[in-house]
């Protein structure tokens, strides 16, 4: 009896440990980061990808193209499926390819990311299914990794989804903060893509290993012979100085084999990643394998630790100094537009003040009557259009405004009578924006 | 309370099967189908790898590097003539059409009878400023070129690095 008591006490202790592991490797709560930062390349990647093509969309894939539709549905897998098999008009074509072309974009910088990325992939595998002849290493690649993504909770940082989530929460209370977002399944959806990336370099370079003229050290001399990446300064380098060919061929291998292997340990893991971005990298640089190559740097971003990049964003803060914004907490207009500003301020740089409650001893009320101040650790404070021209060079969540801010004289020459105007006016904006908000509410709850 | 805790384990189960799920598919896609393991495996896995765009086998440059081939063709007027076009030349090799328009061409050197007539046409219209009879399709394949070669001051599309073969003449329709 006490036996088969131990026994299964044994077997519950080994399946309880089996089960710690499993969600050890699986299951840790994670912020999405990493996959953002992923979504982020791949988004880009594929816009500009589909955007080139669009001159060629009827050529590519319209049936009086390269690839005749009876053609393609003889040779297809009946798993294979594609939107364009059931397009007949070309305004459909167009149509699609146009949206589709939206949704790379809200992709890229995560608007309604959650439907985005779904037509994002559904469109992908439809464009490499009606022209399988056109799809290449990359396609499958961008297959795999939207898939995914597809599957991941995407969206929760670094996008437009959270930028809107953060602002709600700040028109109530400015001073509200939103917690970044973390799950166990952003940490499995990471992991199966560290694992994809794992995978793809282990057979990558398996596959090598089989060949003569990976094995001799001369794959290298015989790719840039080929018509398709010959190129003569290239060549005429490597021929005098053979052993160039020997070091990448074998380097190659070298980082294919390594990495699925080295990249899972904390001490190995910054090396073999350096290792993986500065072959493709090279692949880009010599080869011109530009798209192939920044979406393989952007599968790898999966192996960035969240820990970097807040370490990053915590140096850039320090390097930045502190900043605070003292507005009219009495102007709605003012509070909207700061509950919008300040949630693009992912890393939280700015302080506000509200001088109505908590005046300011470096800028009078008077002052601040005219125009909102950004007020820095050397004690300067600089107003209205000066300010914002201050921060969106320094908040990197506002980068996407500096072109209208740094465009020699024309931005100061059209900023500052427009900030003045509207400082000037912020009253009635506010009341206009008031009833908006009032119509908006009772609309609701009509 | 006993419902909330049976969702997260439910939850839990779920999401654990997808992984294994589909990490069992990330390994076994590539992987060769020598054994009756993968095979059975791959053939269940199947569908899925196929829909989704998942089935890859990432042997990149491997085992061998194809020695390069450029398609090349040309037209034949109602004279007789012959004019030659090399269609890669026509593209930036920066521009990504610079890689689809090889990877149709490698497609008409590959298998003609599949694509050749659809190409033909289409250049048969291009060019119907020629008067188009027929247009002629040609692979140059390149053979090897060492460094030696390059150091005694060749070039690898010197003919005598290249073949020249046919792939396929298409009849233009009568204008």
């Amino acid at each position: 009896m006490s036996g088969r008591v131990t026994l299964t006490r044994f077997a519950h202790d080994r399946f309880a440990a089996l089960s710690r592991a499993w969600s050890q490797v699986w299951f840790q709560d994670s912020p999405t980061s990493p996959l953002e930062l992923a979504r982020i390349g791949i988004g880009a990647a594929i816009l500009l990808h589909y955007t080139l093509a669009f001159p060629y969309i009827f050529d590519l894939w319209g049936d009086a193209g390269w690839m005749p539709r009876d053609v393609v549905l003889k040779i297809r897998d009946p798993w294979m499926q594609s939107v364009f098999y059931h397009f007949g008009a070309p305004w459909e074509w167009v149509a699609f390819h146009g949206l589709f072309l939206l949704c790379c974009a809200a992709f890229m910088v995560g608007w309604r990311t959650s439907l985005a990325k779904w037509i994002v992939l559904v469109g992908h595998i439809s464009y490499v299914y009606r022209n399988p002849m056109l799809a290449y290493g990359v396609d499958w690649i961008v297959a795999s990794l939207l898939f995914i993504l597809c599957a991941a909770p995407v969206g929760r940082a670094l996008s437009l989804d959270r930028v809107r989530a953060v602002r709600a929460a700040k028109v109530g209370n400015i001073e509200a903060r939103l917690p970044p977002y973390s799950s166990v399944w952003a940490g499995a959806c990471t992991r199966l893509m560290q694992i994809q990336m794992a995978v793809l370099f282990f057979y990558s370079a398996i596959s090598k290993l089989k060949a003569d003229i990976w094995l001799n050290g001369d794959a290298v001399w015989i790719v840039f012979t080929t018509s398709d990446y010959h190129n003569r300064i290239i060549l005429d380098v490597l021929a005098s100085h053979y052993w160039l060919v020997n070091l990448a061929t074998y380097g190659t291998i070298l980082i294919e084999i390594a990495f699925p292997f080295l990249i899972w340990q904390r001490s190995t893991r910054p090396y073999l990643l350096a290792a993986a971005i500065f072959l493709h990298l090279q692949f880009a640089l010599f080869m011109g394998l530009f798209y192939f190559s920044f979406v393989m740097i952007m599968g790898h971003m999966s192996f960035v630790r969240p820990e970097w990049l807040a370490r990053l964003g915590a140096a850039w803060k320090r390097a930045m100094g502190e900043m605070e914004m003292i507005y009219d907490g009495r102007c709605g207009f003012c509070v909207r537009s700061m509950a919008w500003f300040l949630a693009f301020d992912g890393l939280g740089q700015i302080k506000v003040r509200n001088f109505r409650t908590d005046p300011s001893a470096i800028v009078s009320d008077a002052q601040m009557e005219k125009a909102l101040y950004l007020v820095l650790p050397d004690g300067r404070a600089l107003p209205g259009f000066e300010a914002y021209r201050y921060v969106v060079l320094r908040v990197p969540g506002l980068w996407w405004q500096v072109p209208l801010f740094y465009v020699p004289v024309l931005s100061r020459l059209v900023g500052h009578p427009l900030y003045n105007w509207i400082a000037s006016h912020r009253s009635q904006l506010s009341s206009i924006g008031s009833r908006a908000v009032a119509g908006a509410s009772r609309q609701q709850q009509g | 309370m006993i419902w909330n805790s049976w969702r997260q384990r439910l939850t839990y189960l779920v999401m654990s099967a997808f992984v294994a799920w589909h990490t069992l598919a990330m390994v076994i896609a590539p992987a060769p189908d020598s054994s009756v393991l993968v095979g059975t495996l791959r053939a269940a896995l199947q569908p899925y790898l196929t829909l989704f765009g998942l089935d890859n086998r990432w042997d990149f440059f491997a085992p061998t590097i194809g020695s390069g081939s450029q398609l090349h063709y040309s037209v034949e007027d109602a004279a007789g003539a012959r004019h030659s076009f090399t269609p890669a030349e026509q593209v930036s090799w920066f521009h990504p059409a610079y890689i689809w328009s090889r990877d149709w061409h490698y497609g008409i050197i590959d298998d003609p009878q599949l694509y050749a007539d659809r190409a033909g046409a289409l250049l048969c219209h291009e060019h119907a400023a020629l008067h188009p009879v027929s247009i002629t399709f040609v692979e140059y394949e390149q053979g090897e070129f060492t460094a030696a070669d390059l150091s005694s001051g060749k070039h690898p599309t010197d003919p005598e690095f290249i073949a020249v073969k046919t792939v396929k003449t298409v009849e233009c329709p009568a204008a």
